[in-house]
């Protein structure tokens, strides 16, 4: 279970997340929605350790994200993801492989079958730098679920790639579901979060405006129209306070 | 520990690859091998001109790569978030800058191997025989080498690739002239007298390694001497690599 209570956090005395509150049970598909810049980037990036919270606590499993067991069972897509040119994408995969502790001797076989579930498998020994963005971004997701982690965070899995990419990803993403592992996910693809998140949560200027069943929020509509709702209100009760 | 092996590994790798460093060593290999022709005119002073000439240059080169390589270290990796896919496995800011600071610091100790043994060839088809006072000299520099990736990584945990590099070369240039400066304030006033004072015990003396004129005009170097050097090395590498690894925890990525 991820549990979120209270975490702020602010850079240069901007509040980017300000009491955000959250709890995801284990084994479900949460999608994480909000307008650019609302704090979504932020909010994975704490839940995964790379920024510490200004404060509130933040438990995976009853582990915070920065101790190394909780680590072990987390695996962390970020968007628009980077790797290392000189290296093939069978060698980076066994490197990110390589770093814990029950994937550390996986024999060649079991990283080519992840490649081969993200679909690029025939591109392992060719050089990263010759990867299209979207082989990029199944590499990404391919390092993110490398150790057959409990909690996999996706921070805009679906970017970047083409309709028969996004399936496949939908796809894996259902498969993982069904492994009883957790999803939390980023997107801007609101059609693509309807069609596979159990719940999400919806953040505006850092302050969480909904969190709870996507069809109860839906209630008729498409995800869309409701979220775009949800927001437009959300910036008009903000310029009344003003 | 084996996190720090496999950074070491992955880092090793993707420094050797690099296309620009195989330019910078071909061109290293070059320059020594034209030492040949440079001492065939120098009047039957063959050995001292190749001697001279190619310690000097394998030092350059091996400074060009270092910097080439660690200046971007570890703040290329936080530009392109490549550290973000680290940092977020079970991995900690130690493990990942000792890692990188290994594989890195194998990577150039290859280069300056491969360099060595071009020069130890050419003085052997000279006449000069084994060279084992030159090979005390690499040494050294392996030393300085290593002393210096350290250097680098602290800068390149704050610093842009640039900076660091820039931070890097005048580290080096000051490091080569702490005797010279010292010198220079001796009669100069109290205040500039112990500013110069601070600076010497701050920036590492990296003439500590440099026995290239020692070795060209035929002296012995002491293993006690060596010994010093590396342990002298070790100390600030390890107060220094301790520094970046502070940095580096304390970074909201």
């Amino acid at each position: 279970m991820i549990e979120i209570r209270n975490i702020r956090k602010s850079y240069g005395g901007y509040p980017v997340v300000d009491d955000l509150s959250l709890t995801v049970k284990s084994g479900h598909v949460f999608g994480f929605l909000g307008p650019n810049g609302a704090g979504k980037t932020t909010t994975i990036k704490m839940l995964v350790g790379l920024v510490r919270a200004d404060g509130g606590t933040i438990k995976i499993d009853g582990r915070e994200p920065h101790e190394q067991a909780c680590r072990e069972q987390v695996g962390f897509m970020p968007e628009d993801p980077y790797f290392y040119d000189r290296l093939t994408g069978m060698e980076f995969l066994m490197f990110c492989g390589q770093l814990f502790k029950k994937s550390y001797r996986k024999p060649e076989r079991e990283y080519g079958e992840i490649l081969k579930l993200v679909g690029i498998h025939d591109a392992r020994d060719q050089m990263i730098a010759t990867y299209s963005k979207g082989m990029k971004q199944r590499l990404g997701f391919a390092q993110a679920i490398v150790n057959d982690p409990a909690h996999v965070f996706l921070d805009e899995p679906l970017d970047g790639l083409d309709p028969i990419g996004r399936r496949e990803i939908k796809d894996i993403i259902k498969k993982l579901h069904a492994d009883g592992k957790t999803v939390f996910f980023n997107s801007h693809v609101l059609a693509d979060v309807e069609e596979i998140c159990h719940e999400i949560g919806i953040i505006h200027k850092g302050r969480l405006v909904y969190a709870g069943d996507v069809k109860q929020f839906c209630n008729g509509r498409t995800l869309e129209e409701k979220f775009v709702m949800a927001i437009g209100q959300e910036r008009n009760s903000s310029m009344l306070t003003l | 520990m084996k996190n720090i092996f496999v950074i070491a590994k992955n880092t090793f790798r993707a420094a050797i690859r690099d296309r620009i460093l195989h330019g910078i060593l071909v061109f290293a290999l070059l320059f020594i091998l034209f030492t040949i022709f440079l001492g065939s005119i120098s009047l039957g002073e063959d050995l001292m001109v190749i001697r001279s000439i190619g310690l000097a240059g394998m030092y350059l080169f091996g400074m060009i790569i270092t910097i080439f390589l660690a200046s971007s270290l570890i703040s290329l990796e936080i530009e392109r978030r490549t550290l973000y896919l680290i940092l977020s496995k079970p991995v900690s800011a130690t493990e990942l800058i000792l890692g990188k600071f290994v594989g890195l610091f194998a990577a150039i100790a290859l280069i300056t191997i491969c360099m060595s043994a071009v020069y130890l060839g050419v003085v052997w088809y000279k006449g000069g025989g084994f060279d084992a006072a030159s090979l005390a000299s690499i040494v050294l520099q392996l030393f300085e080498t290593g002393l210096f990736i350290a250097i680098i990584t602290l800068f390149s945990t704050f610093a842009t690739p640039f900076a660091a590099a820039m931070y890097g070369i005048l580290v080096l240039y000051i490091g080569h002239s702490l005797s010279i400066l010292l010198q220079y304030v001796q009669y100069r006033g109290a205040a500039l007298n112990t500013a110069a004072h601070i600076v010497y015990y701050i920036v590492p003396n990296l003439e500590k390694f440099n026995v290239r004129n020692i070795v060209v005009h035929d002296m012995p170097v002491s293993v006690g001497m060596i010994a010093l050097a590396g342990l002298y090395a070790a100390l600030y590498a390890i107060v220094l690599l301790y520094l970046a690894k502070h940095v580096l925890g304390k970074k909201d990525l």
